[in-house]
């Protein structure tokens, strides 16, 4: 069995921010480095007719880049973002609304996917959206030497040799989407998940933390 | 069976936690197996055995089996029950449309106000305030308000009179204003006798003795949000001392 | 998404306050909110908070070919986005007429000012210039969203610095930052916008409406001033009737605004640039205030990787071994290729009894045929295997599309004629009657 090098397992700094906007239901933004994201949360609000589904709520993502109209790469990744979403929410429990997720690309510097699954799934929560778990993003990168990188900057990004983003829910740590760009080994892989799963431990504990520090005055 | 629930009250919890219960191991053949029922207020969701936490915010109880998390959202889910304070967007047919800022517009029926019948209609108009209750409110269903209690009588409910100021805060703040013994309230009544309307909406409705004290409760409850019971008791001295 | 309907109650409270000379948030007739400038990590990005209303901008260059009536000027170029975020009555990729008069009073503001150098941006003439782009994002929407973003994009304008060129005969070269200093834009002078909302036609007047005081205004100027007191444009809207004096009023009041706002911005550049020379960190990240308890930050932190590599190793190691053995692949004919076992069809029938039935075993036989065929006439062959597929897309309602050889549909793709898709099409509309 290969065994891996060295690891460059760190997450960068990482900061929120809830309730920030006004207009919003829910709203956070959330820091990776200097990865920076911000997103607002609408619902459950009326639907339009035409996108109505009788048992569950309809929940739209937007992803507005910095520069320009929205792109391909921004609909994939609207697509990574909603479907996570979808399956950490609770829709059937308000049928016939919408839930409007817009998340706004502030500074990207590598990681920028599970920056935007961290930040909506603070912005969710913000709302008090019904949520059977928490969900959290972690990017691996692997370089040419084959070590793995967790949550690289862009630079990073650029020289490894794949780029892996997992969405991880909180209960048991299971993988529920995943993302990847360039090639690797199954033992990579596994590798890279097992290594996001651990890392999620630590975005989780952080959920934890700031919602009970932005508690703390009403306990 | 409440134990494990117990231990948590007050603590703050986050989508996905759980709380599973184990049934005693051994059962006992004398006694009878008398069931605890714990009643499961919002925020919590069973799930087979267990109880899944699906909102983020404190977890409160109430004597003897109540629990439920207590969160600070800001959009409203209607309730039946309820009290809201709600807009009258449209008349039509014999039913007004209210927004109450739930994810439908309610409907209010023209003959569900005190003394309202076919023929004496409510004076109601458009961009009217009005506080009322659900009488019906599912996610499955329209929502529908009326303006009396079951034996009719208006009860506090109805049209709003001419004056007076809206605002929205969170529905945790609502919550804590409305909570019996209120400190909040008992702080403001030492401070400005105001008439004050709360709807569980997260709508304000506030009517002092001029523009300037009404403007001056309004800010106060709205800056209540994050204040700490002393924070906001300095505060309040501060205004009773200053500006007015 | 509608947005919240405004209450008579409201309306006649706002009203009544304004005529008593009381906002609702507390502050004086001519008061600005708050005003804060902050700046993302790279250059051209900026961020304005007024009061509650928050937006971000962000310059962004490309050489391009000039327009032919100007070969030696640079292009300017604004787009203004409501987005969804900043409030719910604002419609993704609407062109909605606030959106229009916003993106309008920019580009007069901003362009037709000429407070911008256009002709240094013109790097060989009529055929490479660069063009500025300026993209305004509305994040929060408390009204007043103009001045917010007039302030935001010259504030970004001012903070941009494009990257060097060098022109060798027609060779023009592009530095990056590391080999050459970004070079900041040449402005000439820095117009700001500042709106003014009227009551009771025009009897009262209010600068820097919040969204209610909006939504219960008359009507609203818009005048763009420089510093050196120079009026780059006005606007009124609302069709209210003004008189001289009350514009003069306005242009006298607008001035002092200008002055106090573009001291705050060129100390914050300053401020910016300071930060940025000591190396400190900068940008978003370093401007969420750390003491609000909506807040939370964390410091790098290492992963705990000691069983990681196990658990790996492991689940690698229980996982089922892919099959190592690669299929043969089979030419059923020259230039076609397939993979697995879909040659023949090994399952039983039953289940197509209806009407399909006699087709199906029809087919059998031509499949098996055809492979014989093939090599006399493989046009023939394509047609009838489109109407293999026909079979398939009708059968996929009670899906057994599985059911089939799979050589049908690896075949249907490689010969992927449009005639096969044609009978497709008309063979399903048949099956529809």
């Amino acid at each position: 069995m290969e065994e891996c090098g060295d690891t460059n397992i760190t997450l960068r700094e990482f900061g929120c921010e809830q309730s920030l906007l006004s207009r919003p239901d829910g709203s956070s933004s959330f820091m990776q480095g200097d990865t920076s994201v911000l997103a607002g949360v609408y619902g459950p609000a009326e639907v339009k007719v035409s996108k109505e589904i009788y048992d569950r709520a309809t929940l739209e993502v937007v992803i507005q880049p910095k520069v320009g109209l929205s792109s391909v790469r921004e609909r994939l990744q609207e697509q990574s973002v909603r479907e996570t979403c979808e399956a950490a929410l609770l829709a059937s429990l308000h049928p016939r609304s919408s839930l409007t997720l817009v998340l706004q690309l502030l500074h990207d510097d590598g990681s920028l996917l599970s920056c935007y699954l961290n930040a909506a799934c603070m912005a969710l929560m913000d709302a008090g959206l019904p949520m059977s778990c928490l969900f959290c993003g972690v990017t691996c990168a692997v370089n040419a030497e084959g070590q793995i990188i967790t949550d690289p900057s862009a630079a990073q990004e650029k020289e490894s040799r794949a780029l892996m983003t997992f969405a991880v829910e909180s209960t048991e740590h299971r993988v529920i989407m995943s993302s990847t760009r360039g090639s690797f080994s199954v033992h990579e892989l596994q590798q890279c998940i097992a290594v996001s799963q651990k890392a999620s431990e630590k975005i989780f504990q952080f959920y934890r933390d700031s919602v009970r520090r932005r508690y703390s005055k009403i306990l | 069976m409440y134990s494990c629930f117990k231990d948590k009250i007050g603590e703050v919890l986050l989508p996905g936690d759980e709380f599973s219960f184990e049934t005693d191991e051994t059962i006992s053949l004398t006694d009878t197996v008398k069931a605890e029922k714990v009643v499961c207020g919002p925020g919590l969701r069973r799930n087979g055995d267990q109880v899944l936490v699906c909102k983020s915010g404190v977890l409160r109880h109430k004597q003897p089996n109540m629990f439920w998390i207590d969160s600070q959202q800001r959009r409203y889910v209607p309730a039946k029950g309820e009290s809201v304070i709600g807009i009258v967007t449209a008349k039509s047919g014999d039913v007004f449309k209210v927004d109450v800022g739930g994810s439908e517009q309610a409907t209010l029926s023209y003959l569900a106000f005190e003394g309202a019948t076919k023929r004496n209609r409510p004076n109601v108009q458009v961009g009217d305030l009005v506080f009322c209750q659900f009488i019906i409110a599912n996610k499955d269903m329209e929502p529908e308000l009326v303006c009396i209690d079951s034996a009719g009588r208006a009860n506090g409910m109805g049209v709003f009179g001419a004056g007076g100021f809206l605002f929205r805060v969170s529905l945790g703040l609502v919550r804590r204003l409305l909570a019996p013994r209120s400190d909040i309230i008992s702080d403001l009544e030492k401070l400005l006798p105001c008439e004050l309307v709360v709807g569980m909406n997260g709508r304000v409705w506030v009517k002092a003795g001029s523009v300037q004290q009404t403007l001056v409760v309004a800010n106060l409850l709205e800056s209540c949000e994050n204040m700490t019971a002393p924070q906001r008791q300095a505060l309040f001295r501060r205004v009773a001392q200053g500006a007015l | 998404m509608k947005d919240t309907p405004l209450s008579n109650c409201e309306r006649d409270f706002l009203l009544k306050a304004i005529e008593e000379k009381k906002r609702v948030d507390g502050r004086q007739t001519y008061d600005y909110r708050n005003i804060k400038i902050t700046f993302g990590t790279d250059y051209g990005c900026c961020f304005v908070d007024l009061g509650k209303t928050r937006v971000m901008a962000q310059v962004s260059c490309e050489l391009v070919t000039p327009k032919e009536n100007r070969p030696n000027e640079g292009i300017m170029f604004f787009n203004i986005e409501l987005s969804p975020m900043a409030s719910p009555a604002f419609e993704l990729g609407r062109q909605s007429e606030l959106l229009v008069k916003l993106n309008r009073q920019l580009e007069r503001c901003l362009r037709n000012s000429k407070c911008i150098d256009t002709e240094s941006l013109c790097v060989v003439s009529g055929e490479k210039v660069w063009q500025i782009r300026v993209d305004v994002h509305m994040l929060n929407h408390d009204g007043n969203l103009m001045d917010a973003a007039s302030v935001a994009a010259i504030t970004a304008l001012c903070h941009f610095r494009r990257p060097d060129v060098g022109i060798q005969g027609d060779e023009v070269t592009l530095y990056s930052v590391e080999e050459r200093d970004p070079i900041p834009l040449s402005i000439y002078h820095m117009p700001i916008c500042v709106s003014f909302a009227f009551f009771q036609q025009g009897t009262y007047l209010l600068v820097d409406p919040c969204e209610r005081e909006e939504r219960v205004m008359d009507g609203l100027l818009m005048i763009a001033m420089n510093k050196h007191r120079e009026i780059c444009s006005i606007q009124s809207s609302g069709g209210i009737m003004l008189l001289k004096e009350q514009v003069l009023r306005c242009s006298k009041i607008a001035s002092v605004k200008v002055s106090e706002i573009t001291e705050l911005i060129t100390k914050a550049l300053e401020n910016d640039k300071k930060a940025r020379k000591e190396g400190g960190r900068c940008g978003f990240a370093e401007s969420m205030p750390r003491e609000r308890i909506t807040a939370l930050k964390m410091d790098e932190t290492p992963v705990e990787m000691t069983d990681v590599m196990e658990r790996a190793n492991d689940i690698v190691q229980r996982g089922e071994a892919p099959p190592q053995m690669v299929p043969s692949p089979v030419l059923p004919a020259p230039g076609m290729g397939q993979v697995g076992e879909g040659l023949q069809n090994t399952w039983g029938l039953e289940e197509e009894e209806e009407e399909d039935d006699d087709d199906e075993e029809e087919e059998e036989e031509e499949e098996e045929e055809k492979v014989t065929m093939m090599e006399e006439e493989p046009r023939g062959k394509e047609e009838s295997r489109g109407g293999d597929v026909v079979v398939i897309s009708d059968s996929e309602e009670e899906e057994v599309v599985i059911l089939h050889p799979e050589m049908t549909q690896a075949a249907a793709k490689n010969a992927g004629s449009s005639s096969g898709q044609k009978g497709a099409a008309t063979s399903k509309k048949k099956t529809k009657k």
